[in-house]
This record gives C-alpha cells, sequence and structure tokens, in this order.
C-alpha cells in the first residue's frame, strides 16, 4: 500500500492506530500458534509409537543362568549381558581399579552375583564379544573391558552402560522402566 | 453462481449411497467408562471364547477403567502386551463351524452404522417354524444364540439381554477406535478456534478492502 | 555497505544481489495485478495448493509407519490408527484430504467452465489444469489400494482389468499393470512407489499452471480485460482473502475430520483385502461416481472404457467447441449458463447413479444422463454461434458496454470477429 497512515474510507479521517494493531497483531499471533499447535502432532507421530514404549521393559528368568556364563537378552532393541559372576570374578572386581573410566564395582551392580550391561561398544556401538575367560573385547576397534564392564582398553571413552533394572525375587530382573 | 442447490444435492446424493437395506433397532448407545467396563468383561468372558479381537491388547483395557485384578484374571499367563485372542484355535473353529468366526476389533467400523448393527445381530435372534435358530440381521447365521435371545423367558430376561447387547456393542465401537474420544475433544478445540481466527480475518480482510469496496459500491455481497 | 541499514534490509541487499530474490517475490506476489472484482470461486486455486501441500505433508509421516506389504499394509494402518502418536489424525487428514481436494478441484473447474476462465488466451491453463487432474486421478485410485481393504483391493481388481478392454494387447497390459495374473502384493508394491512420486510430478505441473497464469494474468467474472488501473497488488488484497477463504475451508475440513471422518471410509474396507470373496457392491470414491456410471452406462466393455477416457479428456476441447464471441462465460450468456446448469445437474445425477447397484429405471437414467454429458459438449459450437447471432441482435446494451465489449473481441480475434457479430 502507498500511504503509511491508514485513512477510513468514507470520512477520510486517520483510522485508530490501536485498534489496527489489535486486529492485525492479534490475528497473526493466533495464526501462529495454531500452525505451532498444527506441526506439533507431526513431530510427536516420530516419537516412539505406544506398542514401542510397551516393550520398553523386559523381563529376565535367570533360571538356567550357571555360574560364569553371560547370556545376552535384546532390550529396546539393543542386547544387554547379563553375566552371572563366581565368588572369584565378583572379588576380582572389586580388588581392582581402572584408570579410564573410575568407579567401583559396587556402584554398578545391584546383587553382586550378576553383572547387567548394556553390550553396545562406548565408542563407536559395536557389539563387543566375550573374551576367552574373562572380559569383552569390541572387534571393531579394539576396545577392552573387564568383568565388571568397565573400560581397560580404549578408543572406548566410558564403561558399558548399566541399565535401569531391578530383582523381582531371586529369579527375574525387570529391566527397564515402564 | 448458486451454491446451495449443488450442496444440498451433494448431501442428498451422499446420503443416498449409504443406505442400508436391512432394519436396525432404533438404539442410541453409550461408550461411557461403565459401559465400556461392562462391555469389556463380557466380550473377554463371552464372545472370546470363539472371537479374537487381535488389534486390541490386555494393557489397552487399562485405560478404559477396567480393574487390573480383574484383568489379570483374564490374562492368565499371557502378559500385559498379548492381543486379545480366541480361545479356539482357528482350524478347529473352522471344522466346528465351517468358518473362522471373523475379528471383531473392527467388526462395528466394517459395518453400516455398526453399533447399532451389532445389537440388533446380539437381539435378533429367534426360532424359525421349523425349530432352528436363525438371525433377523443376519439369516443362515451359523453362530449360536449365545446370550439366549431367541428362547428368553420373561420381559426382564429380553430386557438384561438388551442391556448386555449395548453394552457389547459400545465396547465394540470404542475398540474400532479407542482415539474417538480423544479425536472429539480436540476437534471442538480445533473447531472453536478456527471460528475466532476466521472472524478476525474477515475483519481484517473487510478493513483491507474498505478503500477498494467503497469505490466499487460493493457492501456486503460482492459479485 | 551503509551503516544505517537494519541487518535485516542488509542481508536482503546480499542475497538480491546473488538471487532475484526480493524482484521476485514483488513481482509475481505482493505487487502481481490482479483484477478488483476477483469474487470467492477465485478462492479455490489457492485452496487446491493447500490441499496438495497437506497430502504431501500427511503422505510423508503415514509412510514412515505404513508397511507396503500385502501381508503387513492392513496391520500397519492399525498400527497408525492405534499406537503411533496422533496417528489417527495424520491418518484421517489425509483420508478426508482426499476428498476435499477433489471437492476444491470440482469446484476450481466448475469456475472456470462458468465465467470462461479456458478461453483464449488461457488455452494452456485449461490443459495443464487438466494433465494435473488426471495425475489427481491416477494418484487417488493407487493410493485408495494401499490400505489393502476389501474395497481396496476389488476397486482395483476393477479397475485394473478394464485395460484389458484394449484391443490385441488388451490381456498383457493388465497383467503388466498389476505385475501378476490379479492385483496381489507386486501390485501394491508399485501402487505405493507411484503414489509416491506422483504429488511431486503433480507439483512440476502446479509450476507449470502458475507460469501460464502468470503470462496471461486472472481472468474475471465480467470476462472483459480490466484497464491496468483496475488492478489491485496481490498483497495484502488477496493474500488476506486467500487466507480468510482458508479459514472457512479449514472449519468445513476439519468438522470432517474430527466429528465424521468415517463419512468418506467405506465399511467394507476396514474388512482385510479376501481376494476369493468380492464384496455385495462395489463403490468408488465419490469423486470417481460420474465417470464410473459413463463407464456402466455403455454396455460393450471397450466402449464403456473408451466413453469413459472420452468424458475426462473431452474438456479439452472447450477452447475450440466454444465460438462464441461474446468474452466471458455464463454471465452474459444465457443459453450457456442454462448449458452450465444442466451440465452440473446431469453430473450430479450420474454421480448418484454411479453409486447405485446396476440395473431398473436407473440404467436407462445412467444412459440418457450420460447422452445429456456428451451433447453439452457436441451442440455447445452451434449453441455459442447462436448465441453470437442473439447478442449482436442486442440493441438496448448501453453504448459502453458494447463499445467494451467489440473492443475486447477486435483485441482477442481481430477484425474478423466484428463482422461475424454485425
Amino acid at each position: 500500500m502507498e500511504s503509511d497512515k491508514p485513512v477510513d474510507g468514507d470520512s477520510g479521517a486517520p483510522l485508530n492506530e490501536d485498534r489496527r494493531d489489535f486486529l492485525e497483531t492479534g490475528t497473526k499471533a493466533l495464526a501462529a500458534a495454531g500452525i505451532a499447535t498444527a506441526c506439533w502432532p507431526f513431530i510427536a507421530s516420530m516419537n516412539p509409537s505406544s506398542d514401542v514404549k510397551a516393550k520398553a521393559v523386559t523381563t529376565i528368568d535367570l533360571g538356567g543362568l550357571a555360574p560364569g556364563n553371560v547370556e545376552t537378552v535384546e532390550w529396546q532393541g539393543k542386547p544387554v549381558f547379563v553375566f552371572h559372576r563366581t565368588d572369584e570374578q565378583i572379588a576380582d572386581m572389586r580388588s581392582s581399579q581402572t584408570q579410564i573410566d573410575p568407579e567401583p564395582d559396587e556402584k554398578r551392580v545391584v546383587k553382586p552375583e550378576y553383572l547387567v550391561v548394556v553390550g553396545i561398544c562406548t565408542h563407536l556401538g559395536c557389539v563387543p564379544n566375550r573374551s576367552g575367560p574373562d572380559g569383552w573385547l569390541c572387534p571393531c576397534h579394539g576396545s577392552i573391558y573387564d568383568d565388571s564392564g568397565r573400560v581397560i582398553h580404549g578408543p572406548a571413552p566410558k564403561n558399558l552402560a548399566v541399565p535401569p533394572y531391578r530383582f523381582d525375587g531371586e529369579r527375574k530382573i525387570i529391566l527397564g522402566k515402564a | 453462481m448458486n451454491c446451495r442447490p449443488l450442496c444440498l444435492a451433494l448431501l442428498f446424493a451422499s446420503g443416498i449411497a449409504h443406505a442400508n437395506t436391512v432394519p436396525l433397532a432404533d438404539v442410541t448407545l453409550s461408550t461411557d467408562a461403565d459401559t465400556l467396563r461392562r462391555g469389556a468383561e463380557t466380550v473377554v468372558t463371552v464372545c472370546m471364547n470363539c472371537h479374537s479381537l487381535k488389534y486390541i491388547r490386555y494393557r489397552d483395557l487399562l485405560n478404559i477403567g477396567v480393574d487390573r485384578d480383574d484383568l489379570n484374571l483374564w490374562m492368565g499367563d499371557k502378559d500385559l502386551n498379548a492381543p486379545l485372542l480366541s480361545l479356539t484355535p482357528e482350524d478347529m473353529a473352522r471344522a466346528s463351524y465351517g468358518k473362522v468366526p471373523p475379528d471383531l476389533s473392527l467388526m462395528t467400523a466394517a459395518r453400516e452404522h455398526g453399533g447399532r448393527y451389532v445389537y440388533s445381530l446380539l437381539t435378533g435372534f429367534y426360532t424359525d417354524d421349523d425349530g432352528y435358530t436363525n438371525n433377523h440381521v443376519f439369516p443362515g447365521i451359523v453362530m449360536p444364540d449365545v446370550f439366549g435371545y431367541s428362547f428368553a423367558g420373561t420381559k426382564e430376561d429380553q430386557h438384561q439381554i438388551e442391556n448386555n447387547a449395548a453394552d457389547v456393542a459400545g465396547f465394540l465401537q470404542w475398540a474400532a477406535e479407542p482415539n474417538a474420544g480423544l479425536r472429539k475433544k480436540i476437534g471442538s478445540a480445533v473447531i472453536l478456534y478456527l471460528v475466532i481466527l476466521t472472524a478476525l480475518l474477515y475483519l481484517w480482510k473487510r478493513r483491507i478492502w474498505k478503500d477498494v469496496d467503497h469505490d466499487t459500491g460493493n457492501t456486503v455481497r460482492e459479485s | 555497505m551503509n551503516g544505517t541499514m537494519s541487518k535485516r534490509k542488509r542481508l536482503q541487499k546480499w542475497i538480491d544481489l546473488r538471487f532475484p530474490l526480493t524482484r521476485f517475490v514483488k513481482h509475481e506476489l505482493t505487487e502481481y495485478p490482479t483484477p478488483r472484482n476477483l469474487n470467492y470461486w477465485w478462492n479455490f486455486g489457492f485452496l487446491a495448493g493447500f490441499m496438495l501441500v497437506m497430502q504431501i505433508a500427511t503422505g510423508v509421516f503415514l509412510t514412515m509407519h505404513y508397511k507396503p506389504d500385502a501381508a503387513e499394509a492392513f496391520n500397519s494402518v492399525q498400527h497408525i490408527m492405534r499406537d503411533v502418536n496422533y496417528g489417527w489424525l495424520i491418518r484421517y487428514l489425509h483420508s478426508t484430504g482426499a476428498s476435499a481436494f477433489f471437492a476444491v478441484i470440482f469446484i476450481h473447474m466448475a469456475r472456470t467452465l462458468y465465467y470462461g476462465s479456458y478461453r483464449a488466451p488461457r488455452e494452456l491453463m485449461w490443459w495443464s489444469g487438466q494433465g494435473l487432474l488426471i495425475l489427481l486421478m491416477a494418484t487417488a485410485f493407487m493410493g485408495y489400494l494401499l490400505p489393502w481393504g476389501q474395497m481396496s483391493y476389488w476397486g482395483a481388481q476393477v479397475i485394473t482389468s478394464l485395460f484389458g478392454a484394449t484391443p490385441v494387447i488388451g490381456d498383457q497390459i493388465v497383467i503388466w499393470l498389476r505385475g501378476d495374473f490379479s492385483v496381489g502384493d507386486d501390485t501394491l508394491t508399485r501402487f505405493f512407489s507411484l503414489h509416491y512420486l506422483f504429488p511431486f510430478l503433480i507439483l512440476m505441473g502446479v509450476v507449470l499452471h502458475l507460469v501460464a497464469l502468470h503470462t496471461v494474468k486472472s481472468s474475471n467474472p465480467s470476462g472483459i480485460t480490466l484497464h491496468a488501473q483496475d488492478n489491485i497488488p496481490f498483497h495484502p488484497y488477496f493474500t488476506i482473502k486467500d487466507f480468510y477463504g482458508l479459514g472457512l475451508f479449514l472449519i468445513v475440513f476439519c468438522s470432517f475430520v474430527f466429528f465424521m471422518p468415517e463419512f468418506f471410509i467405506e465399511p467394507d474396507n476396514n474388512i482385510p483385502a479376501n481376494p476369493l470373496q468380492t464384496p455385495a457392491h462395489i463403490v468408488p470414491e465419490w469423486y470417481f461416481l460420474p465417470f464410473y456410471a459413463i463407464l456402466r452406462s455403455i454396455p460393450d466393455k471397450l466402449g464403456g472404457v473408451i466413453a469413459m477416457t472420452l468424458s475426462i479428456l473431452i474438456f479439452a476441447a472447450m477452447p475450440f467447441l466454444d465460438r462464441c464471441k461474446v468474452p466471458g462465460g455464463a454471465q452474459y450468456r444465457p443459453i450457456y449458463r442454462v448449458m452450465f446448469y444442466v451440465f452440473i445437474v446431469d453430473v450430479l445425477t450420474l454421480g448418484y447413479i454411479g453409486s447405485q447397484p446396476p440395473g431398473g429405471v436407473l440404467t436407462t437414467v445412467g444412459e440418457f444422463a450420460t447422452f445429456i454429458y456428451f451433447a453439452s459438449f457436441i451442440i455447445l459450437p452451434f449453441t455459442s454461434q447462436w448465441e453470437n447471432r442473439l447478442l449482436a441482435r442486442k440493441k438496448d446494451l448501453p453504448k459502453e458496454a458494447l463499445k467494451l465489449i467489440r473492443d475486447e473481441v477486435e483485441e482477442r480475434y481481430g477484425d474478423s470477429a466484428r463482422e461475424d457479430m454485425q
């Protein structure tokens, strides 16, 4: 529009600036709010759906796991190592300290006989393999983890992650939070 | 261009296209919390002997206020994420009935006026002249008269079955679209918002057009 | 750079030296000259563009969860409706959106026919629009198979088998289209691929359509090219008018999405596809009904297919069939106006016929309606010539109007046309 000051078409008198502002800014604000709100369902639809969220909790039966053995279970699409440790292995871990990401073994377990860690290397995400009698070795770049899942040789920067879990009696672990 | 005859004609045509051929009971069904709870119980304990509702999981029943203890009883050794499956395996059903009882998850959506259809079917059983059980809504139906409408003794018994059928129909309506309640709630807010926004847009439009409309002598109606 | 310029203006200038952004926006949008007398029937082009964007957006997000596999498709749609956050909303927007898109396009076409906006120099707009309509119909047809319901399956089965009417190679074409002897998993995956592709072809077609529009500029209800000073800038006049129209449209659209979404979903489509059992009553979606009725009204299979194809393509001939030299459309042409309304009623009748099972008196009505449909086009050259002579005899029009008309005619058709009008 050419003129800056709007005038009333009939009388030629200047239009009330405040009234004009309310209508313009009010409408623009309402429209902007509406557009933002309308975007939300699309963004939210990309979040995990309700069936995926339900699988966020898995129950593990410890019945068949003998001491010294590791079982790999799937949780949220990821591998989780459940390690039934012998007393020797527990004592070993209690008495050793690591340099790269120091953490006492006590802090990494609920019950010392069972180590539950996410089996994903903290370097770039490969799944480490059980290495001989003790520890894990990541095949991608050679990171080594001890029997507490702590990194003792890089390039991994952090220990294997401990997921949220709790015991349901002596024989069951509830992995994950609802 | 006058649009009104156009719009009416379109509405008329679409209405006819969806016309029903089977007379259904003129019943209004509710989907309130109590109906859904009672309907869930009937469907899970009675209908699921033969029918499955594979798109509903036990977990979903918690959302309509089913008691957790009742649910545990119904689940048995299944977990919350298991779908509601029929107790009769398909091959056994085929052997007994000649066909597999249809899944009920979408039954009310798969029929015209589906809720009324289910209600009318459950209360449509009768004994014909030859002594066989038949159904007004689905002649030649293979499903047995599970609620016993065709041999209901008293008016009270009939009434009881009709209430039961209404609960089942209401529950199945929920099962066909669990998000329907949320949809309508959001819909009211959206329409309200749009009415306000459109009114503001109209006022703004009138203001912007004031000088043009003045020159062309337009008032409310433009050519 | 001028130190007193705002950051925004500096950025704008930086871009404008490298890319004609401001010039383009000014020339094609904000200062674009638009006839001041456009009425609300001119809103529907914008609404169509809006629907295209809406369908693409909802479609892309649906694809994130949909499984184009015969064994999984139906389940994945239920997964979207029940488990995906707001999946039900995106699905209903898309399914209702298809119907809304066609409603808008049909009204847009009706406006063009009524006001004669297909006439010179807007023929390419009309034909590009027609190409867009055909692409849209193909897109909708293929999209309808994707939920893999009973109606999806059998609708696709019936319509793909129509191509078998092609002489000599008919059967091979059908098998080639389906990728199988009957509609199956291969049909589903290729329809999915093309259903995702076609909207982007439509998008490109819309660009061409708009380029043509900006070359000849909008027509207007009077049919006469206005003086330059009777144009007003598109912004703010028509931006606000388009948004207001959009608001009205969304109220109607959202009423369906949130309160009557099942209105456009056939109950039979809530039953998973069963290749061994055809539903009692096969009905295409409403926007195909008139053409479906025309198809069925010709007893011969090939004849029916030809008639149906012709019923869509014949619109292209409008610029040639219409011989009237009076500018514009039904506004000032009483015979054309009657023909227009008869045609609309006829199309609605055909739509109703298409929705009903064949047989009885409806078959005869359908045949008659098909005849009227094509007759409307065929008699147009004669009725429009008749109108020329009728209007040339009109002495009671004001001198200014006569002069306007004669000037317009001379500009468009040259001196020879003036003689036609004497």
